[in-house]
């Protein structure tokens, strides 16, 4: 019984830092997209309209 | 800015971490009627009070939209769900692997793990219905509506299945039981955990907003760019 | 508002009344996934008693979730939605129409049901008849509040038929405990005792606290 207390112990800390370090790639990832497309979008755009981004701000 | 931010909310967490860790692990000896797995606990417990408490600072900010009309809000709401939704997760999870030690079984239906798992199921629709709307004001107002809905319905729930069923471990924390329940140099830990948890937390829901910054500001852009095509 | 949301009820119902399309689906349904549970639990007789009153609220849940699509769903075509947030008819009004039109269908399913099921599962409901009718009225009209809000929510939404039930189901957890709780005791020999006002008076609190929000909230869900 004490060997599995300290298996599952483990698994249970492997469960929680895959479940965060998941989440945290994914966010990467997402990121690092979305980076690619703003850069993408600028140039589209042209740069002497790239100004950070306040415009969409007030909706209403 | 809000990058560094995040970067040093991350570090610092990283380090308060290394610094529990080490304190799980080669300072803390096993507990008595449990051995080594109570460890778990110094995950689960900070998770579920993050979890909790970022679905009511969700609320805030969801009401906040919708007094207010910044999108900002929105975005803040929805990325402090997700970080929220994960670390329920994690709770039940970690939860569930205690459980499967303790009680033999890896799940049973008392009141606060169906509750968990209530929230998260409420969450995750909000979740999956942002990804289905793409006009980003109807997106911000409905999402605010449902996370109105969602954080009341949370609060009955978890009164409502209270009454149900109850066989989980009461309130060990000082805070609750007015002290003698648990070790003072474990529950010494479990703040600290929480603590690096929460940075850690912090740390996600900027690097999340600032994403949904940027989305918008592709967005306008292209609005911008399609005009004066 | 009260008279508006009535008026829209009436109309809804007498929509459905003349092609009876929603009503008889639900019902169907509802007669199919009983069949299903009947092979689901290997029903003997004395062992039904413990979970029928989970299955009649499952069963009520789930056809619910055929109703309440269709309830915005059909103002879709030809933009009546829009006409209607046009009128003078305010979003709250609007919603609590649907949602009382969504009660009377509801109630009808609920009602055919419960035939069915003393029939195939040989429960004895006429026990407390009047409570069971209050508490038919009561989670019913929770049910078909959210399903109203819910689908007021995602009428505009890509995949709507797969969202609604996705987004509603947690929400009407507590409901659909107290009421499976208060019917477990209804449906068996049991006197009436405490818990079940307990849970009458949850059911109570979920109705008035959702439709508060539900108007409140109405505009924000509707109008653009």
């Amino acid at each position: 019984m004490d060997q599995r207390n300290f298996v599952f112990m483990f698994y249970g800390f492997l469960a929680a830092w895959l479940i965060v370090v998941g989440y945290v790639i994914s966010l990467a990832r997402r990121g690092a997209r979305l980076k690619k497309e703003l850069e993408d979008v600028k140039q589209l755009a042209g740069s002497a309209q790239a100004q950070p981004g306040r415009l969409e701000d007030r909706v209403r | 800015m809000r990058e560094k931010v995040a970067i040093g909310l991350g570090t610092a967490s990283a380090l308060l971490l290394t610094y529990t860790l080490y304190q799980m692990f080669m300072v803390l000896s096993d507990e008595v009627l449990q051995g080594a797995i109570y460890r778990i606990m110094f995950f689960h417990v900070p998770a579920a009070m993050i979890g909790m408490i970022g679905f009511f600072v969700a609320l805030t900010m969801s009401v906040l939209y919708l007094s207010s009309g910044h999108l900002r809000y929105d975005a803040l709401a929805a990325s402090i769900i997700e970080v929220s939704v994960i670390f329920a997760t994690v709770n039940i999870v970690t939860g569930s692997i205690w459980a499967r030690i303790i009680w033999g079984v890896w799940w049973v239906w008392d009141y606060r793990l169906t509750s968990q798992l209530v929230c998260i199921l409420i969450f995750a629709g909000y979740l999956m219905m942002r990804r289905a709307i793409d006009e980003p004001t109807q997106r911000a107002r409905l999402s605010a509506a449902l996370c109105i809905f969602g954080c009341v319905d949370v609060v009955i729930v978890w009164k409502s299945i209270e009454w149900f069923r109850n066989n989980h471990p009461g309130p060990v924390l000082t805070f609750r039981t007015g002290g003698g329940t648990m070790d003072p140099s474990m529950e010494h830990v479990l703040y600290w955990n929480l603590l690096a948890l929460l940075l850690l937390g912090i740390a996600l829901v900027l690097v999340r907003t600032r994403q949904d910054d940027m989305a918008r500001e592709i967005d306008s852009l292209r609005r911008l760019a399609n005009a004066s095509a | 508002m009260l008279r508006q949301a009535l008026s829209v009820a009436r109309k809804d119902l007498s929509i459905e009344l003349r092609t009876k399309e929603s009503l008889n689906a639900s019902i169907a349904f509802a007669i199919s996934i009983l069949l299903l549970f009947s092979f689901a639990f290997d029903a003997v007789l004395q062992d039904t008693v413990n979970f029928a009153a989970g299955l009649l609220w499952l069963v009520v849940a789930f056809a619910g979730a055929l109703v309440f699509n269709r309830g915005f769903a059909r103002e879709l075509p030809n933009e009546c939605l829009d006409a209607l947030l046009a009128s003078p008819l305010s979003a709250a009004s609007l919603v609590i129409g649907k949602a009382l039109a969504n009660l009377a269908m509801l109630l009808v399913v609920e009602l055919v049901s419960l035939v069915v099921f003393g029939i195939f599962f040989n429960v004895h409901w006429t026990t407390h008849p009047l409570f069971l009718a209050i508490l038919f009225l009561l989670a019913t009209w929770g049910i078909s509040l959210l399903g109203a809000v819910f689908g007021a929510l995602t009428v505009n939404l890509r995949l709507r038929e797969l969202m609604l039930p996705v987004i509603i189901y947690p929400v009407l957890v507590p409901l659909l405990i107290a009421a499976i709780e208060i019917t477990n005791t209804l449906l068996s020999i049991q006197p009436v005792g405490a818990t079940e006002f307990a849970w009458g008076k949850m059911l109570v609190v979920f109705d008035i606290v959702f439709t508060a929000l539900a108007v409140f909230l109405a505009d924000t869900i509707l109008v653009n």
